[in-house]
């Protein structure tokens, strides 16, 4: 079941002085439960690609189809709520909300969603559990390591279901140990949940990890591998 | 979440935060408090002038009030008393004639009201017997051979009727206050002295003492200083019912203390009957009806049953006695809420500079929101949430502090002695009871939300316009 379509995306920049195609007519599909790395040089368009896909930037032509939806067709605040709903997002610097708990940042999304809060509460110390830190749940992001920060910001982006997570150089900012750990506790949660999982990465642990690796340069897809 | 959020980041950067919320503290203190002392002001001038000097409601003749014509009497006045007594929401009614002439003593004279009164109806209408001057007499109580008439303390002192002496009694009342000995050593050369004016006292005082002396037993040495003599005599001349000058000699009943030089300086109380025999006028002429209510709220209604009742009489409500009092009970609650809104317009520069601040800090935070999913309308509440707790945190802070200051001072007052003659040439007291309505404070908490909604505009506007790519690339 096809979870995500990328269908001929081009994404032009067009300053005064120079002209830059930074995605080059790319066409991908991703398959639900999926655990792709999307590598590249620096300035290769993944990042590039990956905010197309999350709905933060728009194609100059083509179309992305998100479970059959066109987010070229969507407006603005009609965008704004199909990524909270369909998408999960990590980032390289965590982007927790530091004045919440491990368990209130992870029970944001939901409650922007208006969970009931005995589901909410459930969801959020399961999630947490998977990711081994229920004996942090009210800890403040500033008591926290940095592996354990990116780890409630997995079990964040993970919290409301979404049809895909997107994780941009999730590993940048992290230890090789809590590179190990972050690793496979996504690609554990990616199994339990079945959730898609796209990373945007330079990290050799994680295009060892993924089961699908696409490499671009130039803007275009160079090559796109499953491993068994 | 949004609120809880909100109210966290408000306590992300608790120095910024609590110099906002202290500078609002300020302010809505300051405001509160000085509106709480004007507003008593206002109201102890608005008691006194009803209970004290004019009641609730005027009868007279409709040309009466432009010259004072002695001829323009009350017509029918028996008739009227008796239908005013029926009008419901009258407590109380007495009648007066009014005649302009001239007080005099050996020494000074000056232009006056006489108002010929009874004492007994007129205790039931206004409290200004209430108001003697401990020592000078009382409101025609006392039985007496000759006129009496009752006068306020300013025109007792124009008229040198009320002088300031030195002597060995005063010094040993000043010791008993313990002025100190060397004070009273300078006051010393003036023993046995009687001064010609209160002017003149004063003016030989600020000679004898330093500044410091004078601020801290001024004040006890004017009081034990005043000196009257029972039963002085002045004179009171006008022209009568047939314009002939008349007059005669009153001795002084009791002086009155309204802490209104205005109102002291010209009405003088005098007996009816004796005013009648010397006017020409008769016993049962009156030229003006002055009427107290059981209830304030009424008087406008009351006011319009008796004019429709005597629609061949001039009727007026207080307002209309005295208009520049009605302009400040009714502009003063607009001028209240105009103050406030302008300290608070001060204060929102404050908050909209710290919003500005907060929006530019989080930049990459409200790309991250953003790209979650918080859309625009909860990017913008979130911020607006957190410009009014802001606001309220010193807001209510500034409203608690004030009140506590007003309770405080409510009771015993705040004294502005060194200012009482201008205060009391004004028609105010210079003993001010701060007092402040409940509902004051609901519309000062209303327009606190209201100075934190309209700070966080310009701010949550920035926000809204981040792009959330860029937004998350900022460091």
């Amino acid at each position: 079941m096809k979870v995500l379509e990328i269908k001929n995306v081009h994404k032009i920049y067009n300053s005064s002085e120079v002209k830059v195609h930074a995605v080059n007519d790319i066409s991908l599909d991703f398959e639900k439960g999926e655990f792709a790395a999307i590598v590249g040089p620096s300035g290769s368009g993944k990042t590039t690609l990956l905010n197309m896909i999350g709905g933060l930037d728009t194609p100059t032509e083509g179309e992305i189809l998100v479970d059959k939806v066109n987010l070229a067709g969507l407006k603005s605040s009609g965008l704004i709520d199909f990524r909270m709903r369909n998408i999960g997002f990590v980032f390289q610097s965590y982007n927790l909300i530091p004045v919440l708990t491990a368990k209130e940042n992870v029970e944001f999304i939901m409650s922007l969603q208006k969970w009931d809060k005995k589901a909410m509460n459930e969801r959020t110390i399961e999630l947490l559990k998977a990711v081994g830190l229920e004996d942090r749940i009210n800890s403040r992001p500033s008591k926290l390591s940095g592996g354990q920060q990116q780890r409630v910001a997995v079990a964040r982006a993970l919290a409301s279901k979404p049809k895909f997570v997107l994780a941009d150089e999730p590993t940048a900012n992290l230890d090789s140990k809590s590179t190990e750990t972050l690793l496979d506790i996504m690609e554990q949660l990616n199994k339990d949940e079945g959730i898609t999982f796209i990373f945007s990465t330079h990290d050799a642990r994680v295009v060892k990890k993924a089961r699908r690796v696409i490499t671009v340069e130039d803007g275009k897809v160079i090559s796109d591998e499953r491993k068994n | 979440m949004i609120w809880k959020t909100a109210w966290k980041n408000v306590w992300r950067n608790k120095i910024r935060s609590l110099v906002v919320i202290v500078s609002v503290t300020i302010g809505i203190f300051g405001g509160v408090f000085a509106v709480a002392v004007m507003n008593g002001a206002i109201e102890q001038k608005v008691d006194a002038t009803l209970n004290d000097e004019i009641a609730h409601i005027h009868i007279n003749d409709p040309g009466f009030r432009d010259n004072y014509d002695i001829q323009l009497n009350v017509a029918n006045p028996e008739e009227v008393l008796a239908t005013v007594r029926s009008t419901p929401g009258v407590e109380a009614i007495t009648a007066r004639s009014v005649i302009t002439g001239m007080a005099n003593t050996a020494t000074k004279s000056a232009g006056v009201q006489i108002l010929g009164i009874h004492p007994e109806t007129e205790k039931t209408v206004l409290n200004l017997h209430q108001t003697t001057i401990p020592g000078t007499g009382d409101f025609f109580e006392t039985e007496s051979r000759y006129n009496l008439a009752y006068i306020g303390e300013s025109l007792a002192k124009e008229l040198n009727i009320i002088r300031y002496r030195i002597d060995e009694y005063v010094l040993d009342s000043l010791s008993a206050r313990e002025v100190p000995a060397e004070v009273l050593e300078k006051l010393t050369p003036f023993s046995g002295k009687r001064f010609k004016s209160e002017k003149s006292f004063k003016k030989e005082i600020k000679k004898a003492l330093t500044l410091k002396e004078q601020k801290s037993y001024g004040l006890a040495i004017k009081e034990e200083a005043w000196s009257f003599r029972t039963r002085s005599k002045m004179t009171l001349t006008f022209l009568d019912k047939d314009q002939l000058q008349t007059g005669a000699v009153f001795r002084i009943a009791g002086i009155y203390d309204i802490k209104n030089s205005m109102y002291e300086m010209s009405q003088v109380l005098v007996e009816n009957d004796v005013l009648a025999k010397l006017s020409g006028m008769g016993e049962k002429e009156y030229h003006q009806l002055i009427i107290r209510l059981d209830d304030l709220e009424t008087s406008r209604e009351v006011n319009e049953a008796l004019k429709e009742k005597l629609g061949n009489l001039e009727v007026m409500h207080w307002k209309e006695i005295q208009p520049d009092l009605a302009m400040m009970t009714d502009m003063v609650t607009k001028f209240y809420a105009v103050f406030m809104v302008i300290i608070l317009a001060a204060l929102a520069f404050g908050i909209v500079n710290t919003m500005l601040m907060v929006v530019l800090e989080r930049t990459k935070e409200l790309g991250m929101l953003t790209a979650i999913g918080m859309n625009k309308k909860r990017v913008f509440n979130m911020i607006m949430l957190e410009s009014v707790f802001l606001s309220l945190v010193g807001g209510v802070t500034g409203i608690l502090v004030s009140k506590l200051l007003i309770t405080a001072t409510a009771r015993k007052g705040i004294n502005f002695a060194s200012y009482a003659e201008g205060f009391e040439a004004m028609g105010y007291p210079a003993h001010i009871y701060p007092v402040i309505s409940a509902s004051f404070f609901v519309t000062v908490t209303i327009l606190i939300i209201l100075t934190g909604i309209l700070s966080s505009v310009y701010p949550a506007l920035k926000a809204l316009k981040l792009d959330p790519a860029e937004a998350l690339r900022t460091e």
